[in-house]
């Protein structure tokens, strides 16, 4: 049998933008800051996807910053309020985006903005220099998806020790770790590091919490 | 998969993640600190002869610090000269684990992020999926979402109340707002069966209806506390050690509240009126009569004076929905998009198939949807990013934390501070790690 049997569940409809949604705010219609983008950088719009009432602009990766520059000085979205990273791993390259939401707090705004990231090169250019907020959000993305942020000043891991070798929120990172990536305290005084939290789950014995007490010969 | 086994070469057992402290180190050695420089302070330079310099790591393990947050400060002699963060020790990965659950999984996790106010949580989560998924909530149920959110938005602030009167050495108020928290917990025992981890909302509407006595239980704490929130009032607002404590510490400017990113109460402390529940008004906020406390001032205080205002508010939001709850169902009837009701399940087959289906699967979004929707949580906005990818699973669930946001900006405050004024800024600004670490 050459056909595999899928029992996932797949709905055949695709996100339709016209379609009403009951939830779509006022503030995230945001058809005159794309146009003032497109005027102002020709080509630099590369994609607008529309759903639930919610504009994602697509922008080129070379002048991105020059955008995000027009965004903060002359349209107003002076507030970031949340920047991170998205594994797409089974879409065409390029692998990874970074989302941008936008606040403009005197229109009342909001702006999401999508760059999209080679695998083998990724590499964004700080917005540090532009907005202060995006310093932890860009180590973060750097810490889960290993996007690196090209003028940033302090790109260090957001969360896992800097020892930590992976980037665990990539897609092919496993749920349960990786044993050995990340030692933790010994469970006994004397014993070992814990190279394993979940070694049940790999087929191992997890480690004892105490000393077994020593076996009695009865005589 | 390759085992490091670099660890087991260390001389001591216990050093595990040596390089991670000394990159904190270095950074707070390199670091420019970005609000003194800003405001003119000086960082002295010349070499230390008279040894009042030093390095002092607070935390992770600090009655002060609300939770697993880590502050490695250089001082200069009291003075804090810099500040770096640590975080991430309560850090579960709940972004990731999202992705391999249903969007009706992972709800019980939202309760576990801000765990002062889980309600609120499970409401954003909702609200975001329902936005990704297109599900109409009913009337009612957006009413009780509304009182309930209110309701965890004043245990919140009770809990930042008491504790924050504890960090600056007077107990008995902690005993107070606990009382305060203990007949809460009483509430959503009554509504969800929970007293902490509430999961009480659902896709689509609710778990259950209110009964008659939470009602009543709502109803009359709202009375009550209204009272007791003004005797506080009473208490703190002309109280001269508390406002000692707390005028001119954290100042920050409307600027730099919103360069630094600053969100929730301490946004508006600064006087910035950003706030989600008038900014993009969700469930039934443009409906009710209330006003969003504001301050210009910008220190520890303004942020104490919002954050009792808004309990205030709060009350008074509560009572209007008491009074304009209507009847009716509180979960959408559209068996693909919210759990039928116990009744059906019971009594009918159809009932059962679905509610095995969406247990199993549950609501599927069209391939390709995206939705942000963000509330204005006890800590500011919460919002949740999802992407789907078809199936039951969203393929990227991002959770814009307030605590992780708020904290960013608290880095940058503590500088220039005397060492004593810590615990109180971390107070104000109400950090959970469990929201900041996710």
């Amino acid at each position: 049998m050459s056909e595999s049997l899928n029992f996932h569940f797949t709905p055949v409809d695709e996100a339709r933008p016209d379609e009403e949604n009951v939830h779509a705010k006022a503030s995230t219609d945001v058809t005159d800051v794309i146009k003032a983008i497109q005027e102002q950088f020709p080509g630099a719009v590369t994609e607008v996807v529309v759903y639930a009432g919610e504009h994602t602009v697509f922008i080129a990766g070379e002048v991105f910053l020059q955008v995000c520059t027009a965004l903060k000085e002359e349209l107003g979205f002076t507030y970031l309020v949340d920047l991170a990273g998205v594994d797409r791993f089974r879409e065409d390259a390029p692998r990874y985006e970074v989302y941008y939401c936008f606040v403009n707090l005197k229109a009342g705004k909001r702006l999401r903005i999508k760059v999209r990231v080679e695998e083998d090169d990724a590499v964004l250019p700080s917005i540090t220099g532009l907005f202060k907020a995006a310093d932890w959000n860009e180590r973060e993305c750097f810490d889960m998806l290993g996007i690196r942020f090209e003028g940033h000043p302090d790109l260090r891991r957001m969360y896992m020790p800097e020892d930590f070798a992976y980037h665990p929120q990539r897609k092919e990172f496993p749920l349960l770790g990786i044993p050995g990536s990340l030692p933790l305290p010994p469970r006994t005084p004397e014993g070992e590091l814990t190279m394993d939290p979940f070694a049940a789950a790999h087929s191992g014995s997890p480690a004892k919490s105490y000393e077994e007490p020593a076996e009695h010969d009865e005589d | 998969m390759p085992v490091n086994t670099s660890y087991r070469d260390q001389e001591n057992i216990f050093s595990f993640w040596p390089r991670h402290n000394e990159t904190i180190l270095k950074r707070l050695e390199s670091k420019d600190a970005w609000l003194s420089t800003r405001r003119g302070i000086e960082i002295s330079r010349v070499k230390d002869a008279l040894e009042h310099e030093m390095t002092l790591n607070i935390g992770p393990q600090h009655p002060a610090t609300h939770g697993v947050l880590r502050c490695m400060v250089k001082l200069d002699g009291e003075r804090i000269e810099k500040c770096v963060l640590d975080i991430g020790y309560l850090h579960r990965g709940i972004e990731k684990l999202a992705e391999s659950k249903t969007y009706q999984e992972f709800m019980p996790y939202t309760d576990r992020m801000d765990y002062l106010a889980p309600y609120a949580n499970n409401v954003a989560w909702c609200m975001a999926v329902e936005k990704l998924a297109n599900i109409e909530v009913p009337e009612r149920a957006q009413w009780i979402r509304m009182i309930m959110c209110e309701l965890a938005r004043i245990s919140s602030h009770l809990l930042w109340l008491g504790v924050g009167l504890m960090d600056a050495g007077a107990v008995s108020v902690f005993l107070w707002t606990f009382q305060g928290r203990e007949d809460l917990y009483n509430i959503f025992d009554e509504v969800s069966g929970a007293r902490f981890t509430v999961s009480h909302s659902r896709i689509g509407g609710l778990a259950t209806d209110l009964s008659a006595k939470a009602i009543d239980m709502i109803r009359d704490f709202a009375t009550r506390y209204e009272e007791i929130i003004r005797g506080w009032q009473k208490l703190l607002n002309r109280n001269r050690i508390w406002i000692d404590r707390n005028r001119d510490v954290g100042t920050v400017s409307a600027d730099e509240a919103i360069a630094l990113g600053l969100t929730g109460p301490n946004l508006r402390g600064s006087g910035v009126p950003y706030d989600i529940r008038t900014f993009e008004p969700y469930l039934k906020y443009d409906e009710v009569d209330f006003i969003i406390p504001l301050r210009e001032e910008g220190d520890c205080l303004a942020r104490y004076h919002i954050r009792v205002e808004e309990m205030l508010e709060s009350i008074k939001i509560i009572h209007q929905c008491l009074d304009r709850l209507p009847d009716g169902p509180i979960r959408a009837d559209d068996a693909k998009k919210a759990y039928p009701s116990k009744n059906e399940v019971y009594y009918s087959m159809e009932g059962m198939i679905h509610d095995f289906m969406y247990t199993e699967t549950g609501v599927a979004p069209p391939k390709g949807a995206v939705a942000y929707h963000a509330i204005e949580s006890p800590k500011g906005e919460l919002g949740f990013y999802l992407e789907s990818d078809g199936t039951g699973c969203p393929w990227r669930a991002r959770i814009n934390a307030p605590s992780f946001t708020n904290l960013q900006g608290l880095e940058s405050m503590m500088e220039g501070h005397p060492v004593a004024d810590i615990v109180v800024l971390i107070g104000s600004i109400d950090p959970v790690m469990g929201e900041a670490d996710k």
